[in-house]
């Protein structure tokens, strides 16, 4: 029965979800309402089971002092601060929670992020030699399109105009085949998980 | 050491330092490098142009702060031209962190034009699960969002009372740093033919060129240099025409770092280095 019955629940609402997509009626508009709504609550109950799977596994490592065990505490530390700040200040503009959001998170998750810019000017003077032909392809067209798009470049028309060829022409071409790959692999593993062939999503036991 | 020898094992921290230089240069300095406006810009420009006064945008800020740098810049220019034209702006977030973003973006850059909340632009807040969340609003807004960011419950709100699904939406614009604006399209705009715009990171606008090319989209406006095309469009320069100059140095840094690289390279290989 622990297997089954969400093989059962999956089977129900994936079809009634299928049906009413090609039934339009008020019955199966009703179905539909309900179940997005339940969609959101489930996933809203998802994130309360992530919250404290994130402190099971962060209060491990501390109570074992394992390696790096005080930056787990800074993370408990953190959920713990901006949860509190939330409920007791509220999220106002001048609130604690607001400052410490606009003041600390923003700053350190954008610092983190621009670091991105030197690590990739390293690993483009090292990796982007053209060793054979398809780094020279790869070369050529990182080369056309920064510098196509780059104020610079972008002036210039033969520049600007390459580097729209490659987004335009190769690039769009490729990311359209991943799209339909994409599709069928979606389509193909929904029918799976309906009709209960593909069962990895129930775990182990 | 063979000149070209020391090139190739230059220090990490000499190429830190001169893309720091970089970057922070053209910023003091403010050189105002030429900006060319495309014509993936344009249309989103166009098209709000083409809105009536009063007439309902969707702005979904669908992002983190890590990409604060880029995301800011565009929707302000976004939100100034919105409000420039008296169009109503509806707010919502499907990131928990997009909506402490996007309130503070309303409120700002609202101040700045006399706009109230409530009655010229109103802020939901944030829900989690965009899939059900994108769907939801095709039927009821009021369904998935009951109260605003404030707590005032929706059938409360002046500016809600004639808004209540996609139908009384012209444009939905969502401001993302990853894949989200995909589900836009595919749920809202593929079930509810609501158009969609998206205001995407520079390294996420390939993902949208098919959607482009095949207009399910009126438009994007990408990175840094799609805010800066939109600055010129609206005729405010702001944050991201000065971006642009270090953006574009950093770009000239990289290239010159690729060219330096290979003439290490293939210098060295001659003589066997």
């Amino acid at each position: 029965m622990r297997r089954s019955f969400p093989i059962i629940v999956c089977f129900v609402f994936g079809m009634a979800m299928l049906i009413q997509f090609f039934v339009p009626s008020k019955l199966s508009r009703v179905a539909y309402d309900e179940i997005t709504n339940w969609a959101q609550i489930i996933y809203a109950f998802a994130l309360i089971v992530g919250v404290f799977g994130l402190l099971k596994y962060h209060s491990e490592k501390v109570v074992r002092k394992s390696g790096g065990w005080f930056f787990n505490l800074v993370t408990i530390a953190s959920l713990i601060i901006m949860a509190v700040l939330g409920f007791a200040y509220g999220r106002g503009d001048s609130s604690p929670f607001m400052w410490i959001f606009n003041y600390m998170q923003a700053p350190m998750q954008a610092s983190v992020f621009s670091l991105l810019a030197f690590f990739v000017a390293s690993a483009a003077f090292r990796g982007f030699t053209a060793r054979n032909a398809e780094a020279v392809l790869l070369l050529l067209s990182a080369v056309f399109i920064m510098f196509g798009i780059a104020s610079v470049g972008n002036a210039i028309p033969p520049f600007s105009d390459i580097a729209n060829w490659i987004l335009m022409k190769p690039s769009m071409t490729a990311r359209r085949g991943i799209f339909i790959g994409i599709g069928l692999g979606t389509i193909a593993t929904s029918l799976r998980v309906i009709l209960g062939v593909e069962r990895t999503y129930l775990g182990k036991g | 050491m063979n000149f070209w020898l020391g090139i190739r094992h230059l220090d990490r921290r000499i190429i830190f330092l001169l893309m720091a230089l970089g970057v922070a240069v053209p910023l003091l300095l403010k050189i105002g490098l030429p900006v060319r406006v495309t014509r993936d810009v344009s249309s989103v420009y166009d098209y709000i142009e083409n809105l009536k006064e009063a007439d309902v945008v969707l702005i979904s800020y669908d992002h983190d702060t890590g990409t604060l740098p880029e995301m800011v810049p565009m929707s302000t220019a976004i939100l100034r031209h919105l409000f420039l034209k008296n169009l109503k702006l509806v707010g919502m977030a499907l990131r928990a962190e997009g909506n402490a973003i996007g309130r503070q973006a309303f409120k700002r850059v609202g101040d700045e034009f006399g706009k109230a909340d409530g009655t010229d632009y109103v802020f939901l807040g944030y829900r989690p699960e965009l899939t059900a969340t994108i769907l939801g609003l095709g039927t009821s807004i009021e369904r998935v969002f009951p109260k605003d960011d404030r707590g005032v419950p929706v059938a409360e709100i002046p500016l809600m009372q004639n808004i209540h699904n996609y139908g009384d939406i012209a444009l939905v614009i969502s401001v993302s740093d990853d894949d989200t604006p995909v589900y836009w399209i595919n749920y809202g705009n593929a079930r509810y033919q609501v158009k969609v715009a998206p205001a995407v990171t520079a390294v996420m606008a390939t993902t949208f060129f098919p959607f482009l090319n095949s207009s399910q989209i009126v438009g994007m406006i990408a990175g840094l240099k799609g805010a800066a095309e939109y600055e010129r469009l609206i005729k405010r320069q702001g944050m991201a025409s000065r971006g642009m100059d270090a953006q574009s140095i950093a770009h000239l840094v990289v290239i010159g770092f690729i060219l330096a690289g290979n003439l290490a390279y293939f210098a060295t290989r001659k003589r066997g280095m």
